[in-house]
């Protein structure tokens, strides 16, 4: 039998890692200030007394926290009368009365819609890029990534969508693409909301386009889109 | 006589391809005088206003191959507008409309046209730039090549004189020269893009890798070639 050395046995004991609980405990805290459950301006509770509400170490919490505030979705104050307080973002009670107007067959149908067309552009996408129609998908990804500015970021991640169907050469497809984050590109957002910069899943769209390789884009792209959508049905299913 | 020997011979590669570097060459002409009017109209300090008198001269050349005609100024050229276009093209039923796009940084995702081929190939120094087949998100949403030429002033790079072509309008113009070959034969750009086609097995917008059996001859000058199949006794 092969002996394991010591540093792979102490790797393969080390603590999980502890980035995927922070990422719950901002989604928790987005999902509830998107909702309105936490208002714009409440203080939270003291940094002990949430993270034992919500399960977590302080430690946890805090880079949480540190999260949610680059986000301007929580101020902190120092001092007397401080604490952490709720911002609510300007768009969000006008996205959540559109998001209580659709049943959840009408979302789900609306993510198949989309699917289809994210699936189909990028697919075609990876088939007929040349190296200078990558340039641009990661010209906008380094943007995403830049700003600090949340409407600027949704600006940007409609223009990443638009720019890969752009991709596949097809004006139809392109035209449905414009249209459809026209229509339901602010809402899939509230999906998005506390996420800054690009994520792993738009990465990795322009990665299997970059390697023509179409059937990972389709797959890519569409899981992209049915995750928001699953994300945003989860938070319809929370409305009256 | 010498000219005479110089013109390739009809129904060849060679004189399909210089036919159809003729068409495009029409177009870069009413470029050329866009060009032209842009630096007689531009004084030290030129504004967007300025720009209006370029109208009586646009307006005439839409129709036909040309579906948008303008001037699309270098950013910071203009004294009251950071970036901006003096762009016309055919409404729904052919009339002319200005375009109006949002050129504010501040609201719009797609304010910066620098990195576009059209743009950005006249900047770097290409005297005649063919941009596209490409799905036009900027203006027009449709499918188009844009062809381009730089304007110089006297502080050196001003713009670019720029033309949009729809694609199936190209193939309407081209696609009688290709066919008129005994052979399958298409247009590829010098990315090696598919222009227009009279081949099912290579279609517009794939991308062209070479293929055994095939020629390939340049349009004259110009960044396109035209591919076509090699006939068992070409030389």
């Amino acid at each position: 039998m092969t002996e394991i050395s010591g540093g792979a046995r102490l790797a393969a004991f080390a603590p999980v890692d502890n980035t995927a609980r922070v990422d719950a405990v901002v989604r928790r805290l987005t999902d509830a200030i998107v909702l309105g459950l936490l208002a714009d301006g409440e203080q939270l509770p003291s940094e002990a007394e949430l993270a034992a509400q919500l399960g977590v170490s302080t430690v946890t919490l805090r880079e949480a926290l540190m999260a949610l505030r680059q986000q301007g979705m929580v101020e902190t104050r120092r001092g007397r009368g401080g604490g952490s307080f709720v911002r609510v973002p300007q768009e969000a009670p006008a996205l959540l009365d559109r998001l209580r107007d659709l049943t959840v067959e009408e979302l789900r149908d609306l993510g198949d819609h989309y699917a289809a067309i994210a699936g189909a552009t990028a697919r075609l996408a990876a088939q007929r890029a040349l190296p200078e129609d990558i340039a641009p998908l990661r010209r906008t990804l380094e943007e995403m990534a830049a700003t600090r500015d949340e409407a600027h970021l949704r600006r940007l991640h409609g223009r990443f969508h638009i720019e890969v169907a752009a991709v596949s050469q097809s004006a139809r497809l392109t035209r449905e693409e414009i249209r459809l984050q026209a229509d339901i590109g602010p809402l899939l957002w509230l999906a998005h909301t506390g996420e800054h910069g690009p994520s792993a899943q738009h990465r990795a769209i322009v990665g299997a386009i970059q390697h023509g390789d179409g059937d990972r884009a389709r797959e890519l792209a569409e899981r992209h889109v049915l995750d928001a959508v699953e994300h945003l049905i989860e938070l319809r299913l929370r409305e009256p | 006589m010498g000219d005479f020997r110089t013109l390739p011979a009809p129904g060849t590669v060679a004189g399909a391809a210089d036919t159809v570097a003729g068409i495009v060459e029409g177009v870069f002409e009413e470029l050329h005088q866009v060009r032209d009017a842009v630096v007689r109209i531009m004084g030290p300090a030129p504004v967007s206003g300025d720009l209006a008198a370029l109208r009586p001269l646009l307006l005439p050349r839409l129709g036909g191959l040309i579906s948008g005609i303008g001037f699309i100024a270098e950013p910071g050229l203009l004294a009251d507008a950071p970036w901006f276009l003096e762009w016309w093209q055919e409404g729904p039923s052919g009339e002319p409309v200005h375009l109006v796009r949002d050129m504010d940084p501040a609201s719009s995702a797609f304010y910066d046209y620098t990195h576009w081929e059209w743009f950005a190939g006249p900047r770097s120094g290409d005297g005649h730039t063919v941009a596209g087949p490409y799905v036009d998100i900027l203006c027009t949403d449709e499918y188009s090549l844009t062809l381009a030429v730089p304007v110089s002033g006297e502080r050196g790079f001003a713009g670019v004189a720029a033309a949009d072509v729809f694609v199936r309008r190209f193939e309407v113009a081209v696609l009688p020269v290709l066919r008129a070959l005994p052979g399958p034969a298409f247009l590829v750009n010098r990315q090696g893009r598919v222009v227009a086609s009279a081949t099912a097995r290579q279609l517009t917008g794939s991308i062209f890798r070479g293929a055994p059996g095939t020629v390939s001859h340049p349009c004259r000058e110009l960044p396109l070639s035209l591919v076509a199949a090699q006939l068992p006794h070409a030389p």
